[in-house]
């Protein structure tokens, strides 16, 4: 089974740690497949205009420069821990409300995909270019936080077709609705600091390969999650 | 203003101690031994590395991996994990999976002949061990390629019984892991010096640890250790007591501490307080005065605003800064030279921790909790309400206080 983590965030936008170090730490710890996926975050309102200021998002200018750095550190990883490293982003629709936000993993991204654009227009974008698409922590999370993104999950009759998977868990957090409804699921730890290490995982029983891995999170088969702890 | 003196005579004792110790790691790591890797290959034994492994150490991917690139003619690495579901079984998969034309073997088999849970990972490892000689290594210290070479040729001396490494604390990016650095080079191995170099005495720690099959058998194996905390400090003296050399290598060996918290830096340190206390006895107070900046702040709780206090205290603590940065620089620890500045914090906490063991016996060591006697004896800690009760109200503490960190 493949140790996978597909929601790891980099000094490229809120994480505390730069993404050599974030994919060593993973590397270090024996994960088999990663996916970097730093905040992309709409600028029409003025948490993503703050976002912007403080370059706690990739914009369209650094988008390129954040992909080739992530492909360069994949040929390290692979080389070094034989671990596979997928870019991607992570579209942060950030408003006043949670449920009008909503935050989706665009895994294996090619080009620059604006968060101000329209869910359906995200969604077909991402699907031309061949990524994957994942609902971000879809439900109520624990008390602790108040970065609840319940827009996709309350609109999930309209949105659903185009989510290729949906976190049934992020870092602490389990979303059982998520298994009630029989969607394809992965669990991911959201990475934002070192022991962030410690949280829910995917394993995946699948060649390591991106398309394989792509294919086998569609069709939801050999996914298993694990709540990965020391 | 009595007891301003006292301290004063207190703090002048530690500071002279203070220089000692310098000298002696200077002089331990300016002289390396003749016999260090001066031998010929054709010379070289071959080695068994018992490799325990529990959980994921910081950066464990390269140290395991430091050990596959040995410039050493013959060497075995048995890497040993009581458990499959052990993350770091994981690791020593890719490690061996890297390395195919390296001999490495992984030893998974659960063992509770002992309470101390790094002698039970050893002894399936022993058991699979081919060679006469035996380097135990912890799974959190990362070497160079000379190392082995470098520790084995004191084995071609007969006489020597076993070779132990110095240790540098490397890599912190947490408040708790400089702390650990800070201490593990100043205190930790200004000790190990001092204790080699002045008074003789085998102090070995565990983290590097080169010995004979024969000499181990003699006195009595693993099982001889498996209810100590302090087996590396046990093995070390009855190998002493053998009439052979406990030999402290000059070379520098790194231990890595990247990402710990603060509350493993206290955890850790109170155990190894209770560990020095049940093995030194009296000798423990002198550890006390030792630390002189402790010492040195003491009339500032008294006498806050006394000018001559405030002089002492700042006095001691410049040099104590001054000394840890050169024993730093000596040995190559590669610290952020500011950070040196949160010395006196550091030795300030240390100093309130030298009063846990005097106070409790109970150890929590890799989660599993005991109960420390003389030698380092462990029992099982006793079931009746308040030891059970205490980790209970711990335990639903750390949950309030994760949740609110999160």
């Amino acid at each position: 089974m493949l140790l996978c983590d597909f929601h790891i965030h980099t000094t490229y936008s809120d994480g505390s740690v730069e993404l050599r170090r974030a994919i060593d730490i993973f590397g270090q710890a024996g994960f088999d497949v990663i996916a970097i996926t730093d905040h992309v975050v709409n600028g029409d309102n003025s948490f993503g205009k703050i976002a912007h200021r403080f370059r706690y998002s990739v914009a369209s200018n650094n988008f390129y420069r954040y992909v080739e750095h992530i492909m360069e550190e994949a040929e390290r990883a692979m080389k070094k821990y034989d671990m596979l490293v997928i870019p991607g982003v992570e579209i942060s629709k950030n408003h006043l409300t949670a449920e009008k936000s909503a935050h989706m993993l665009i895994i294996d991204i090619r080009d620059f995909i604006p968060a101000c654009w329209s869910y359906e227009e995200i969604f077909l974008e991402a699907r031309k270019q061949g990524a994957l698409t994942v609902a971000c922590h879809p439900h109520y999370m624990s008390p602790k936080t108040d970065r609840d993104t319940l827009f996709l999950w309350n609109n999930r009759d309209r949105y659903a077709r185009y989510i290729d998977a949906w976190e049934i868990a992020n870092r602490d957090d389990v979303f059982n609705v998520i298994s009630l409804k029989k969607y394809p699921h992965i669990a991911n730890s959201d990475f934002h600091k070192p022991r962030h290490l410690y949280s829910w995982k995917t394993l995946l029983n699948c060649e390591k390969d991106t398309a394989t891995i792509k294919e086998c999170i569609k069709h939801n088969k050999g996914v298993a999650i694990t709540l990965f702890r020391n | 203003m009595v007891l301003f003196w006292i301290c004063a005579a207190a703090a002048s004792i530690g500071v002279i101690g203070y220089f000692l110790q310098m000298i002696a790691v200077r002089s331990v790591t300016a002289h390396p031994s003749p016999a260090e890797g001066k031998r010929a290959s054709g010379d070289l034994l071959p080695v068994s590395i018992l490799k325990p492994l529990k959980g994921l150490d910081d950066g464990l991917f390269d140290n395991l991996e430091s050990f596959c690139t040995l410039d050493y003619p013959m060497y075995e690495i048995i890497f040993a994990l009581q458990n499959r579901n052990d993350p770091a079984c994981r690791v020593a998969e890719k490690i061996k999976e890297k390395y195919p034309l390296s001999d490495i073997s992984i030893v998974v088999e659960y063992c509770n002949e002992g309470l101390n849970p790094k002698v039970n990972n050893l002894i399936p490892a022993y058991k699979r061990a081919k060679y006469e000689l035996l380097l135990i290594s912890d799974s959190n210290v990362r070497v160079e390629k000379d190392y082995l070479k470098a520790v084995a040729t004191h084995m071609g001396d007969l006489s020597v019984g076993l070779v132990s490494n110095m240790i540098k604390g490397v890599g912190g990016r947490s408040v708790g892991a400089v702390l650990e650095n800070l201490h593990l080079n100043s205190f930790i191995v200004g000790s190990v010096c001092f204790l080699d170099k002045y008074i003789g005495l085998p102090c070995v720690i565990g983290k590097s640890m080169l010995l004979r099959r024969s000499d181990l058998a003699e006195i009595g194996g693993f099982a001889a250790v498996k209810d100590v905390l302090a087996e590396d400090y046990i093995i070390g003296e009855r190998i002493h007591e053998l009439g052979k050399k406990v030999v402290l290598s000059s070379h520098v060996i790194r231990n890595v501490n990247e990402y710990w918290g603060v509350e493993k830096f206290v955890n850790r340190h109170t155990r190894w307080g209770k560990l020095r206390w049940h093995i030194g006895g009296v000798k423990y107070f002198s550890e006390l005065i030792s630390n002189a900046v402790f010492i040195a702040g003491l009339p500032l709780v008294f006498s806050a605003t006394a000018r001559i206090s405030l002089f002492l205290a700042a006095a001691v603590c410049s040099v104590k800064i001054a000394r840890d940065f050169y024993i730093g620089r000596r040995l190559g620890a590669g610290m952020n030279p500011l950070l040196y500045l949160i010395v006196p914090l550091k030795d300030v906490l240390i100093g309130f921790i030298w009063f846990v063991p005097l106070l409790s016996k109970r150890v929590v060591w890799r989660g599993n909790n005991y109960v420390i006697g003389k030698d380092s004896q462990l029992f099982p800690c006793p079931t009746h309400s308040s030891h059970r009760l205490r980790p209970g109200i711990i335990s639903a503490i750390r949950t309030r206080l994760a949740l609110s960190r999160s």
